[in-house]
C-alpha cells in the first residue's frame, strides 16, 4: 500500500473505533493520541533539528497547568482555556529556549533538564496556586463532551490538525533550513541560515505543541499533578520516538501506539513490572535497533547519517 | 556543618560520576542508583551481620564492593558495545537502567523506608562551638576529606592515575600509545560505581533509605558536577560543597525556593561558563 492509501486507512479506522470499541478502548486511544502529539512535537527538534531536549515535560505541565488554572480558578470554558495552553507554553519555550540554544548537545540537554526541574519545584510548592502534591482535581470537559466517545473525536481533531500543522512546518522551506541546521551548522551558517534563530524557533514551536498536548492530557485526565513537570516525564516523548523512529515524522505517533498497546497490556498483568520492561525495552532498542520499530519496516525518506562522534 | 557534611557525602558521589565523565564520556544517569543500591546493601548487611561493633565497619567496607561489582557488569554488558554511539543514545541508555534498577532494588527490598543504626560509639553528639552536633556527622567530615586526599594521591602520584588524566584530555592518543583504553574504562567504571556506593553507604545511617533517594540524589550529584566542571576532580569538591552548604543554609534562609535557587545556580553557571567553573571547553 501506498502512504497515502495507509493514511486513509488510518484514519477510516480511527473515525468508525467508537462504533465497535468499548469506552476504555476509546480512552486508551485517546491517551494514545494525545502523547503521539508529544512525541511528534518533541521530535520536531530531536528528529529534524537535532537537539534533544531532556526537559521538555517542562512545557507540557505548562500547557496542562494553564488549561486546568484557566477553568478551575477562573471559570473559562474549555474551548477558550485550551488555546491559552500552547500560548503559555511557548512563552515558556521562548524564555528557556534563548538560553537553551545557545548551548550544543550534552550541554543542551542538562540544561533543558535543569529549567524543567525549575518549572516542576515552582509548581511543586506554589501551593496557594497550584495545589502544590495534591494537584487540581476535578478538571472535567463540559458535558457536551464528557463521554469518552466525545472526547476521543474532540481530541482526534485537535491532535490531527495539530500533526497535519507540524508536518506542514517540516515540509516547508524553515523545515528544510532546520535540517541543514542539524546536518551541518557551520555550512548552514555560511550559506546565511541563523542557526540559533532557526534552532530557537523550532524550540518554541516543539513546548507550543507540547502545550496542546498538556492541555489536553488535563481534560482527559480530570485532573493534574506536579508529576506532569517531573524529570521522568521528559523521558516519555524521548522513549516513544525513538521506539517509532526519529527518523520519520510518523514514527513517533506509531510509537505512542506501540507503547501504550505494550503499557496497557503489562501494567494490566504486572503493575509494578512496568518501569522494569520500560527501562529494559530502552536498553535493547538503543543497543539492538537504532532506528526504532519503523526503521525495521523502512521510514528511509529522512534518513540521516549517523551522528558525528563525541 | 551539617551542611559541610551533606556536601562531602555529594562529593564522593559527583566525583565519581565526574570521573566516569572525564575518561569514557558518559553522563552517568544511573548514578544515582548505584548511590541507592550502595545504602540497600548496607541496610542488609547491618542486617545480617552478627551484632558486634565491627559489623558497621565491614558493611561499610562490603557494601561499596557490591555496587563495584554491579557497576563492572553494567560497563562490560552494556556500555561497552555503545561507545562509538550518539552521546545522546548512551544518556538514554543510562536513563533506562535508573527504571530497571529502581525496580530491582523494589522487588528485591519491598516499598517500606528502611533505617541504618549508626554504630554505638558514634550514636551520640559532640559539642563544636557550644552547638551539639550528632558524632556520626563527625565522621562523614573525616571520612569523606580522606578519601579526597587518597583520590588526588591516586591521580596525581600513581601511573594509573596519570592515565586515567591522559584518557580525560585525549583518548585516542592514548590508545596510540598502546594503552589497553577498554579495560580502563571499565576500571573507571567500577572505581566510579564503588565512589557512589560508597557515598550511599555512608549516608545510610544519616538519612532514610528509600525509594526515590536515587533522583534526588542524581540531581543534586549532576548540579554539582556541571556546576564545577564535568571531569573535573577540584571542581567536584568545590562545587559539592558549594551546593552543600546552599542547601542548608537555603533551606533555614528560604525553605520553599531552595531547590530553585540550586537550579538557578545551575543554569547560571551553564549560561555563563557551559563547561562549568573547573571544567575544560567542549573539544
Amino acid at each position: 500500500m501506498s502512504p497515502r492509501s495507509w493514511l486513509a486507512f488510518v484514519v477510516v479506522a480511527l473515525a468508525v473505533a467508537p462504533l465497535v470499541l468499548p469506552s476504555f478502548f476509546l480512552q486508551l486511544l485517546t491517551e494514545i493520541a494525545i502523547v503521539g502529539l508529544f512525541a511528534t512535537a518533541f521530535n520536531l527538534l530531536m528528529g529534524f533539528g537535532g537537539m534533544v531536549s531532556f526537559g521538555h515535560a517542562a512545557y507540557f505541565a505548562l500547557g496542562a497547568y494553564t488549561a486546568a488554572l484557566l477553568v478551575k480558578r477562573v471559570g473559562v470554558p474549555l474551548l477558550a482555556a485550551l488555546p491559552a495552553a500552547p500560548l503559555v507554553a511557548a512563552a515558556g519555550a521562548l524564555l528557556f529556549g534563548f538560553f537553551i540554544v545557545r548551548l550544543s548537545h550534552t550541554y543542551f540537554a542538562m540544561l533543558s533538564l535543569a529549567f524543567a526541574q525549575i518549572v516542576f519545584t515552582v509548581i511543586f510548592k506554589w501551593k496557594a496556586l497550584t495545589g502544590g502534591d495534591d494537584g487540581l482535581l476535578d478538571v472535567w470537559p463540559p458535558s457536551l463532551l464528557k463521554s469518552p466517545a466525545a472526547y476521543y473525536y474532540f481530541t482526534l481533531i485537535i491532535v490531527g490538525l495539530c500533526i497535519l500543522a507540524l508536518h506542514a512546518i517540516v515540509d516547508s522551506p524553515f523545515g528544510y533550513a532546520l535540517k541543514a541546521v542539524r546536518e551541518n551548522p557551520r555550512r548552514a551558517r555560511y550559506i546565511g541560515i541563523d542557526v540559533r534563530r532557526h534552532q530557537l524557533a523550532a524550540f518554541v514551536i516543539s513546548g507550543a505543541f507540547s502545550g496542546v498536548a498538556g492541555g489536553l492530557f488535563a481534560f482527559y485526565n480530570g485532573s493534574v499533578f506536579p508529576d506532569f513537570a517531573y524529570f521522568t516525564k521528559s523521558f516519555e516523548p524521548l522513549v516513544v520516538a525513538l521506539l517509532g523512529g526519529v527518523q520519520s515524522f510518523f514514527g513517533p505517533l506509531a510509537g505512542a501506539f506501540g507503547f501504550k498497546i505494550l503499557e496497557w497490556m503489562i501494567s494490566r498483568q504486572w503493575p509494578v513490572y512496568w518501569p522494569l520492561f520500560l527501562g529494559a525495552i530502552v536498553v535493547v532498542v538503543i543497543v539492538v535497533l537504532p532506528s526504532g520499530f519503523v526503521g525495521l519496516v523502512g521510514g528511509r525518506r529522512w534518513r540521516r547519517r549517523p551522528a558525528a562522534k563525541a | 556543618m551539617s551542611g559541610l557534611s551533606v556536601g562531602m557525602l555529594l562529593f564522593l558521589v559527583s566525583v565519581g560520576m565526574s570521573l566516569i565523565f572525564g575518561v569514557t564520556r558518559i553522563v552517568n544517569l544511573a548514578h544515582g542508583a548505584f548511590y541507592m543500591v550502595g545504602a540497600y546493601l548496607m541496610v542488609t548487611l547491618v542486617e545480617f551481620l552478627p551484632d558486634r561493633p565491627w559489623a558497621f565497619w565491614l558493611a561499610l567496607l562490603l557494601a561499596p564492593v557490591g555496587v563495584a561489582v554491579l557497576g563492572g557488569v553494567i560497563e562490560v554488558g552494556l556500555l561497552r558495545l555503545i561507545y562509538r554511539r550518539d552521546p545522546l543514545m548512551q544518556l538514554i541508555l543510562t536513563f533506562g537502567l535508573i527504571l530497571v534498577i529502581g525496580t530491582l532494588v523494589l522487588l528485591v527490598w519491598g516499598p517500606d523506608n528502611k533505617s541504618v543504626p549508626r554504630p554505638e560509639a558514634l550514636a551520640g553528639s559532640v559539642k563544636i562551638f557550644g552547638q551539639p552536633f550528632p558524632s556520626y556527622y563527625v565522621l562523614v567530615l573525616v571520612l569523606a576529606p580522606l578519601v579526597a586526599v587518597a583520590l588526588w594521591l591516586l591521580f596525581y602520584r600513581t601511573r594509573w592515575g596519570m592515565l586515567v588524566r591522559a584518557a580525560t584530555v585525549d583518548r585516542e592518543m592514548l590508545g596510540a600509545l598502546g594503552v589497553n583504553v577498554a579495560a580502563l574504562y571499565t576500571q573507571v567504571f567500577v572505581f566510579g560505581s564503588w565512589l557512589a556506593g560508597f557515598g550511599g553507604a555512608l549516608a545510610a545511617p544519616t538519612v532514610a533509605v528509600a525509594l526515590g533517594m536515587d533522583g534526588d540524589v542524581l540531581t543534586t550529584a549532576f548540579v554539582v558536577v556541571v556546576i564545577g566542571g564535568l571531569g573535573s576532580f577540584a571542581g567536584s569538591f568545590i562545587g559539592a560543597l558549594l551546593v552543600g552548604l546552599l542547601q542548608s543554609f537555603g533551606i533555614l534562609i528560604f525553605p520553599a525556593v531552595s531547590i530553585v535557587l540550586l537550579f538557578a545556580l545551575m543554569a547560571v553557571v551553564l549560561i555563563v561558563r557551559p563547561w562549568g567553573l573547573f571544567g575544560r571547553p567542549e573539544a
